[in-house]
């Protein structure tokens, strides 16, 4: 059956343009002791994210004390002078609310969510945790082998092995590539004295920033904030030093070895960007027509046509130093090869002949309206902010996204990823079951060098 | 009320008339154009109250279309959302896999939409779009930027009807979810207990015992022929209900929805009796054995479906066990006496039936008999003594932050009110189920602990570690553990 065209009924316009920067940001102070506070004010739900964010991270962590940081965070939640960790415990699920402790190399943050009435009372305690930290003996031993114990069943996750192997090859002996989550010799070497090193260090004022989110004024959050964080000690903190990554030369292969696999884990890549780069965003648009949708290249070629591997993207991180790009596929043990001879094709061209104006024509459509959703909740506001502070770049890198995009030519992204990435120097990390696939490793064009290590090893 | 009926009145009034002027060609009788006003009429059902300041509205096409409509203009965006009321335990044994199969399928061409298209455009819009199966659903859903409304309404409603299924493609798509099986079942350890346990408790046959992806044999036995009868059955405007939250326009959007699924002809739907009761009076016991360093244990109870009280109870048991860091199992095995690594439960949200699985991983040279002994005692005890109410109240608190949380986005509540109605029939049930969260008292936990953690009605898997890597992990072992120092 056919219908006659109605008249059409057209929906009204809901934003003035999809190229408009961001609203402005919310508020931004500093404490009487000079913590920047940002505040990103919504009443739609009655709950309030709480970021405290350490601008001091892994990249602190001495060599063979791989782990510090990540040690250092877990002991904030396990209580005060006054407090043991099991009291921390009760009171926070008791008020509704839930913190945990993420590390990157530049940064420790505390998450926190919590329900609208119970926000005071969390501040408080959150406020007591970061400030004056029990960091008792008993419970370092306690945490170290709690993450010895998470190491171990982290290595029941093929893609977590793979990606933390992939790191140790790609950057070597840079801070890029020891891990955030240490191994158990490194964990096992940090004393209570190298905690409270780093605490000390790094918990005063102006290293410091809280990110708030959520169902609270600014008349309301400032007389909290100050008081429950009063005792972060004035100071400032030296940032870690950094030397740029270097990459090896040539292809090189690690096979992480682990019985009984039906499917491989693969991840290859080389260095990325800064997020300094004036090349960023012709990167990021460029990544994103290689392998940032369900339509780009990569996708298209590795699932829709050939059904090799139900997940298959590319990455571009960024950071203060140049990072990892890497493109991440897991396909069955039986065309694994023949996939990574593929991916290495599919780089190849990517570096040597870019994008087409078309890709790039949809990649900037996509970042572009898309945006809209990096932006629909408080919580996602924050994140740029605290972004900015983090890396300290300007607001405008972030607010203006739109603009960014939608200025990069063909010419811009092409030559910023012949400029940036090399599909000569690649590492090619895998899980697999060693027996059924190294010879073949040797032979992918290019391939100078490959190495096996049992996954227990990693 | 009145503002509804109107708008019921101007868009029936609007598609009347456009079919009226459409003058039948000869051969076509009358009947056929009296059958499309009728498909396309559109009627207002309900309003339903979503929280304190929201409402939904509900309507419903002639050809048994549902819509449900909740206006929230907090951002510019869109939550669009596809509920079909089949998913796996609709299936039959030898075609496991097939209602999660044509989920994949779906993505692919249509009449009017080459292979290809539905993505590039709902990207270029900066939309994004994926899917789910269940065992009592399958649905769809697109996240856009509000003035992309339109295009997603004219995607989703040429898909519904007009799918091509190709056999090159039907052949790519099975590969892609023979790798989705391997990721997530065949390499995975809890991947495979998971669909172990089940199996085992409910029994291969049984709907709830097969897994939703299928068994690998029959995701490599599918047929084009079959993936079309599947589609032809279950997707039709009367199979499906249509969830739109965000910045919208209630009128425009169901003009635009009238005129694009108006045509679409209702099926005949299978009917989907209640699967069978589980029937277990003994313990099952299997063994999986895997390439892990360290043992670990799934233990599964027969437990009531989503819509029952007790699941609710239920959830708080989960809650009071290992519910956060001051949870009771998890203080004790991880915490206190570490012997575990990881201790998880979960429980099923199955419309008829359901399981409350436990889940330990032992660390290193520790004893997962002594861990499941430790968890034996915790259900024990609550069997034996009252929870106070304190330690109830808290277990209250944490369970309201995830409600809170999962409310933010647009599609956040999307998800809830499809999933609510699909399951439930009620879409603000999640308000029910925070109700009856909060109505839980001593007495039910205890009553729902005893009647449920039954040693005649519960199945477990033992993962013991392959000899290879237990031999592995024996030699990296550290002859002494750290335990800090100053």
């Amino acid at each position: 059956v056919t219908h006659a065209p109605s008249p059409p009924i057209a929906l009204p316009p809901k934003t003035a343009s999809s190229l408009a920067p961001d609203p402005p940001w919310g508020p931004r102070w500093s404490t009487d002791s000079g913590i920047t506070v940002l505040l990103e004010e919504s009443h739609a739900i009655p709950l309030v994210d709480v970021e405290v964010v350490i601008h001091s991270g892994a990249l602190h962590d001495p060599l063979g004390k791989e782990g510090l940081a990540r040690l250092a965070a877990r002991m904030l939640r396990m209580g005060t002078k006054r407090l043991s960790a099991e009291v921390v415990d009760e009171a926070i699920d008791a008020m509704g609310a839930s913190l945990s402790a993420e590390v990157g190399h530049a940064v420790t943050r505390l998450h926190g969510a919590v329900i609208r009435r119970s926000l005071p009372q969390f501040l408080e305690l959150v406020g007591q945790l970061v400030a004056a930290p029990a960091l008792r003996t008993s419970d370092l031993g306690l945490v170290q082998r709690e993450t010895i114990a998470d190491l171990a069943s982290q290595r029941d996750n093929d893609r977590w092995l793979a990606s933390r192997a992939f790191r140790k090859h790609l950057f070597r002996d840079h801070a890029y590539g020891r891990p955030t989550f240490g191994s158990e010799e490194s964990i096992g070497r940090v004393k209570r004295v190298d905690v409270a090193r780093f605490l000390e260090r790094s918990v005063v004022a102006s290293n410091v920033t809280i990110g708030i989110a959520g169902d609270v004024t600014e008349h309301d959050l400032r007389p909290l904030i100050e008081r429950a964080f009063s005792k972060i000690p004035r100071g400032t903190a030296a940032p870690a030093p950094l030397a740029p990554p270097e990459v090896a030369k040539g292809r090189r292969v690690l096979c992480v070895d682990k019985p009984e696999r039906t499917q491989t884990q693969v991840y290859l890549g080389t260095l990325g960007a800064r997020i300094a780069d004036p090349l960023f965003y012709p990167m990021l648009v460029a990544n994103t027509a290689f392998g940032g949708t369900f339509t780009s290249r990569l996708v298209r070629e590795v699932r829709s046509e050939r059904g090799w591997s139900y997940a298959a993207h590319a990455r571009l991180g960024a950071d203060r130093e140049r990072e990892a790009w890497a493109v991440y596929t897991h396909p069955s043990m039986e065309v694994a090869l023949d996939c990574i001879a593929l991916e290495l094709r599919l780089i190849q061209a990517f570096v040597d002949e870019g994008v087409s104006e078309a890709e790039l024509a949809a990649a900037r459509d996509y970042l572009v309206k898309s945006h809209a959703f990096d932006r629909d909740t408080a919580g996602k506001r924050l994140e740029p902010r605290l972004d900015a502070e983090i890396h300290r770049m300007p607001a405008s890198f972030y607010t203006h996204f739109a603009q960014h995009v939608s200025t990069v030519t063909r010419e811009a992204a092409s030559g910023a990823v012949r400029a940036r990435l090399s599909h000569e120097d690649l590492s090619i990390v895998l899980v697999a079951s060693a027996s059924q696939i190294a010879d073949g490793l040797t032979k992918l064009p290019g391939v100078r060098q490959v190495e096996v290590v049992p996954f227990d090893r990693v | 009320m009145a503002d509804h009926a109107s708008v019921e009145a101007r868009l029936n009034g609007r598609r009347s008339a456009d079919a009226t002027r459409a003058t039948p060609p000869p051969t076509e009788p009358a009947a056929r154009a009296r059958t499309a006003i009728d498909r396309a009429k559109l009627r207002f059902v309900e309003e339903i109250p979503f929280g304190e300041a929201l409402r939904i509205t509900r309507w419903q096409l002639g050809n048994g279309l549902g819509i449900l409509i909740l206006r929230d203009p907090s951002a510019p965006v869109v939550s669009y959302q596809t509920w079909l009321r089949v998913g796996s335990s609709h299936e039959r044994p030898g075609k496991t896999g097939q209602a999660h199969l044509l989920e994949h399928l779906m993505f692919n061409g249509t009449k009017n939409h080459a292979q290809g298209e539905f993505d590039r455009l709902l990207e270029a819009a900066g939309g994004e779009t994926n899917a789910a199966t269940w065992v009592d659903w399958t649905y769809y859903y697109e996240n856009v930027p509000a003035s992309e409304l339109p295009l997603v309404i004219r995607l989703e409603s040429d898909r519904m009807a007009n799918l091509v299924l190709e056999k090159s493609r039907v052949k790519s798509e099975k590969e892609v979810v023979s790798s989705e099986r391997r990721d997530r079942v065949e390499d995975d350890v809890e991947g495979k207990v998971g669909e172990v346990l089940f199996a085992t408790a409910f029994g291969r046959d049984h709907p709830y015992g097969w897994p939703t992806i299928g068994w690998m044999e029959d995701i490599e036995s599918f047929s084009s022929a079959d993936c079309r009868d599947f589609y032809r059955t279950n997707y039709a405007p009367n199979g499906a209900t249509l969830v739109i939250v965000g910045d919208v326009d209630v009128e425009p959007t169901l003009a635009m929805i009238q005129e694009h699924y108006g045509a679409l002809a209702p099926s005949k739907l299978d009917r989907h009796p209640e699967p069978a009761p589980p029937r277990q009076r003994t313990e099952r016991r299997r063994k999986v054995s895997w390439p892990t360093p360290t043992p670990k244990i799934s233990v599964g109870w027969h437990a009531p479906g989503y819509l029952s009280y007790d699941h609710a109870v239920l959830t708080i048991i989960d809650q009071l066990l290992v519910g956060g860091r001051s949870s009771r199992l998890w203080r004790e095995l991880v915490r206190e006496r570490e012997l575990a690594s990881e201790v998880r439960m979960s429980l099923a949200p199955f419309r008829h039936a359901s399981l409350v699985d436990l889940w330990i991983a032992a660390r290193e040279g520790k004893s997962i008999e002594k861990c499941f002994a430790i968890a034996e005692k915790h259900l024990q005890r609550l069997q034996r003594e009252l929870v106070d109410e304190e330690e109830l109240a808290k277990v209250k608190n944490r369970l309201e932050l995830g409600f809170v949380g999962a409310m933010e986005t647009v599609n956040g509540k999307a998800d809830q009110i499809g999933f609510c109605e699909t399951v439930a029939h009620d879409p603000q049930h999640t308000f029910v189920r925070l109700e009856e969260y909060r109505r839980v008292r001593p007495e039910d936990v205890r009553r729902v602990a005893r009647e449920i953690f039954d040693d005649r009605r519960r199945t477990i898997i033992d993962v013991v570690p392959s000899r290879r890597a237990a031999a592995r992990s024996s030699a990296n072992a550290k002859p002494k553990r750290p335990r800090g120092g100053a």
